[in-house]
């Protein structure tokens, strides 16, 4: 027995023990658990969380990503994961597929992020063989013909000059922000969906050869959710035993040199409004002991999607300055769309960001300020005692709501083995319990100072906000309704303070070359 | 061998009884209560553990914004009603859900305003209280008004950004031309902008919806029907019914087909939106029911046009049906996102051939029958937490204020035949109930 299996028996045992003594019902289900692990199969990945649900959820994860793409074959990790996922297989076209899968109602996604390339799906036990038989061969056996490979290749440069550029100012924004940091040595320096001018060059054999160097058994992590019966993880196993052994992971990966002060980036695009994001790399993520303390810091300045936080309260609540303001410690992709985050982004490295939703450009330069006014203040001031207390309280609670499906639960314990920690919901329970205030307050000046944050705009007249960026002129607001003395005060403030950047760290950039 | 094994603690005991006995679409026992102010709830226990999703539906959406120049109100009141009330400021109703854990929000559509959240089951009397306090005495003073009418304003701008939003706000506005539903959700922009001068009337619509008689409280979760119902009545039996029904004015007969289109500032794919007028949602009249069957069939990825324009020839980037449950006739609704401009009419031309195709060919029984099964799994699939449960639900208690309904219409899909179709098809898809709207990169842009 190796040291990991051993100490994975003992999650088992502690959860199980805790099960039974919580509720009685869950006996017959801890049995079941407990015998669950003959399966004695060589050295395949698994995490399974058995339930008596009629649902069953798969997800698929292998350990590679956008950072394995290749240099000049950006896109390659994506459009990979595209052609198994929304390809045909050996003996059925993707057609025939989705045929087959339509009765069901089921449907097979994939996600690809720097690290982690996931595949998921989920469907009612009555449909299981069928299901199952469907995904193995798409994922094993798959077809790469050439027209999914031309449908596909073509969708994903539709995807980043139309949605990303044409029609999705914030999502662009955040994405700018994220190339900024990484330049593009890094392996996290390129979107993950890639390059315009390397997707147009990929080949089918390109996206064979990957496959075959990083579809591997080093590289899977078998996820199993529901009421499957006992042989399913034994079955999966022993089918995923046919990919290739592959090599291990990836090598270090170095933290991202960022040149000291601000920089901007404003994109130019024909838009209503402005939309910012803000940020610098952290060296911090799930993995490390002061995440929880992070986590606190950023639900207390920006919960995501929620008015219960500071920035919130500040920027919409008292000044309708737009529809939102938010604060992350982890990367999460398409937050327009969606209140909680999706799993397996599971990353290295991690940026503090600041999204501020758009707001009606003659405010920008304002917004922008208030924006780092308020970030400055954090740094300053820390968190009280009262907003520490309430704000760990909630997250305690919201670990519940973050995890309520079953899906979510088992991306959470996968991302859980990703950074080697103790299941999410009772890790987080577990730590925030233990955490202080000076614990936060600590990390906050530890982590969360940067002398060289990164800014991504995206705005119409982007000329003009460079302008008034560089040459540091008031910015006053006007409303359109009296407010207290306490927020005109603060504007006033707000509306000098000085945004220390060079002329020449503000560069305007014309959307067509985004991503290009 | 590295094995990882996590005891899930959730049990999904109801969904089991779906698969084991029950040929009913909504699976859940449920109970409903009418309080004499005509308020109803409806409790569904289940055994996802600690959490409970609370669902307020309020019928009234941008449906019953019926004076001109006030719509986008109901859309309005979804942000004032976190304004604060009588007893909570915004802030202090903010710092009761936080300690609660709560994911709280809220979402209006054409015929509903929905007010949500999902916490710890013990703080249900708590969060109870709270809402009772702002559905009967809310309280927002003109700052705060003005100050919220940006927000709606800010949102109205984050969606511009999207063609999409766009493309769909002028097939609304040209296809219905008396009917309330000529607007979005959102609303005119020039009404929108007029808001902040508007903070008597924004008094006047909630005096006339929120009320007991158009609202519905949905708790579902770890709870017990007696606790929650006596809670419900603590805190809500003394909200006075209202009187007011809305006239909402009946669209006129479509005697042409309609076009119109949009020049796009930047970039963009074109799109084209095809759309008839459809019918309203009913549980018992066969029409909307026989086009849900026939839109997957007909549009969805598995359609013949689907595997043609978009896997085949691959001209279009997506396509797509969007025909929600209305309580007034819906437009049913085919879009496509096109890859190159000069295939615009070519696509156009396609998705006609197949509206006609299916007014004029029975579709065949087998692929009906995977459309009912697919339906069924679709909904059961949906059905993974409390929160999704009570979600799922929201939409028909919206329209029909009882879980009954969903039964009803399954039960209605399973006497729907090809022949039944077919003719519902012929009936609803005739040119003179047309109207196409297309969108493009305006000429001085494109390259």
């Amino acid at each position: 027995m190796n040291r990991r299996m051993r100490a994975s028996l003992i999650v088992i045992v502690a959860i199980a023990a805790a099960a039974i003594l919580n509720n009685a019902s869950l006996k017959s289900k801890a049995a079941t658990t407990g015998r669950t692990p003959i399966m004695n199969s060589a050295d395949t990945n698994t995490v399974l969380l058995p339930n008596r649900s009629p649902l069953i959820s798969f997800r698929i994860l292998f350990m590679t990503g956008s950072a394995a793409d290749p240099k000049g074959k950006e896109g390659l990790a994506s459009l990979t994961a595209a052609m198994l996922a929304e390809g045909g297989s050996r003996s059925k076209t993707y057609s025939e597929i989705t045929d087959a899968m339509y009765p069901m109602a089921t449907s097979f996604s994939w996600q690809v992020d720097k690290e982690m390339t996931v595949f998921s799906g989920t469907t009612h036990a009555d449909n299981l063989d069928s299901y199952y038989s469907l995904i193995r061969e798409m994922l094993l056996d798959p077809g790469f013909r050439e027209d999914d490979f031309a449908r596909l290749k073509e969708e994903a440069i539709n995807y980043l000059k139309n949605s990303l550029r044409g029609g999705n100012d914030e999502e662009l924004g955040k994405e700018v922000l994220y190339t900024m940091i990484y330049p593009g040595t890094h392996p996290y320096g390129h979107q993950n969906v890639g390059a315009v001018g390397a997707i147009e060059k990929l080949t089918l054999k390109d996206v064979h050869d990957f496959y075959t160097a990083n579809f591997t058994q080093t590289n899977l992590v078998i996820g199993l959710a529901g009421g499957y019966s006992e042989s399913l993880p034994k079955t999966v196993q022993t089918d995923f035993a046919k990919l290739p052994k592959g090599k291990p992971g990836a090598a270090r990966m170095s933290a991202p040199t960022q040149l000291p002060g601000t920089k901007i980036q404003i994109v130019q695009r024909e838009t209503r409004s402005t939309a910012i994001s803000l940020g610098f790399p952290i060296n911090v993520t799930r993995a490390d002991k002061d995440w929880p303390a992070l986590a606190v810091v950023a639900s207390y300045f920006g919960q995501h999607r929620s008015s219960n936080s500071y920035l919130y309260q500040r920027l919409r609540e008292a000044r309708g300055l737009n529809y939102g303001d938010y604060a992350y410690v982890e990367y999460f992709p398409r937050g327009m769309f969606q209140f909680q985050p999706d799993s397996n982004l599971g990353r290295r490295q991690q940026i503090f960001q600041i999204w501020i939703r758009p707001v009606e450009p003659p405010n920008g330069h304002f917004v922008l300020r208030a924006a780092l006014y308020e970030y400055d203040r954090l740094l300053r001031e820390g968190m009280s005692k009262e907003a520490f207390e309430s704000t760990r309280e909630f997250l305690s609670k919201y670990v519940n709501v973050l995890t309520a499906t079953q899906d979510a639960q088992l991306g959470y314990a996968l991302d859980s083995r990703y950074y080697r920690i103790a299941d999410f919901p009772a890790y987080m329970r577990e730590q925030l319990a233990k955490l202080t205030l000076e614990d936060v307050n600590r990390a906050i000046k530890m982590y969360l100072k940067s002398d060289a944050m990164r800014i991504a705009i995206v705005t119409k007249d982007a000329e003009g906000l460079r302008n008034a960026i560089i040459g540091n002129k008031p910015s006053p607001i006007t409303y359109n309704a009296p407010k207290p003395k306490e927020i005109t005060d603060e504007d006033k403030v707000i509306e000098s303070y000085k945004i220390v950047v060079k002329p020449v760290d503000v560069v305007v950039v014309p959307v067509e070359k985004v991503f290009q | 061998m590295k094995l990882l094994i996590i005891a899930s603690l959730i049990l999904c005991l109801p969904l089991l009884a779906l698969a084991q006995k029950s040929r009913k679409a909504f699976a859940y026992d449920y109970t409903i209560d009418d309080l004499r102010n005509d308020l109803r709830l409806i409790t569904i226990p289940t055994d996802y553990p600690n959490l409970v999703a609370l669902y307020i539906v309020v019928q009234t959406g941008s449906r019953n914004e019926i004076e001109k120049g006030k719509s986008g109100y109901a859309h309005l009141f979804e942000h004032l009603m976190f304004r604060g009330s009588e007893k909570y400021s915004g802030q202090q109703r903010d710092e009761i859900l936080k300690k609660a854990g709560a994911d709280s929000n809220a979402y209006t559509t054409d015929d509903r305003t929905v007010y949500h959240e999902v916490f710890s089951k013990d703080d249900l009397d708590k969060i109870l209280e709270l809402e009772a306090d702002r559905f009967q005495h809310l309280k927002y003073p003109p700052d705060a008004y003005k100050t919220e009418t940006k927000a709606v304003l800010g949102e109205f701008n984050k969606n511009s950004a999207d063609p999409e939003e766009k493309a769909y706000e002028v097939l609304r506005a040209t296809a219905y031309q008396r009917h309330t539903y000529s607007h979005t959700t959102m609303g005119f922009i020039e009404d929108i902008e007029d808001m902040p001068n508007q903070y008597d009337y924004s008094w006047e619509f909630y005096r006339r919806y929120y009320r007991p008689e158009y609202t519905t409280i949905v708790v579902v979760g770890d709870v017990k029907h007696d606790d929650t119902l006596a809670m419900v009545k603590k805190y809500f039996a003394d909200w006075k019914r209202g009187n007011y029904a809305p006239e909402i004015p009946s669209e006129t007969e479509q005697k042409e087909p309609r076009e119109n289109h949009v020049d796009w500032p930047s970039e963009t794919l074109p799109l084209v939106y095809v759309a008839f007028r459809g019918p309203a949602y009913s549980d018992y009249k066969k029409d909307k029911a026989a086009l849900d069957l026939l839109a997957p069939i007909a549009f969805g990825e598995n359609s013949d046009l689907y595997q043609k324009l978009v896997l085949k020839e691959q001209k279009l980037d997506t396509l797509s049906y969007y025909f929600e449950d209305r309580a007034d006739p819906e437009l049913f609704l085919v879009s496509a996102k096109v890859k190159d401009v000069k295939d615009t009419d070519y696509v156009r031309q396609q998705i006609l051939e197949t509206y006609k195709r299916f007014a004029t060919d029975a579709i065949p029984q087998t692929k009906l029958d995977s459309t009912r099964s697919r339906l069924r799994y679709e909904f059961a699939l949906a059905m993974n937490s409390s929160e999704a449960i009570a979600g799922s639900l929201a939409g028909y208690v919206g329209l029909r204020r009882t879980p009954l309904t969903i039964d009803k219409l399954f039960a209605l899909y399973d006497t729907i035949t090809p022949q039944d179709i077919r003719e519902t098809a012929a009936k609803y898809f005739v040119d003179n109930h047309r109207t196409i709207v297309t969108l493009s990169t305006k000429k001085e842009v494109a390259k």
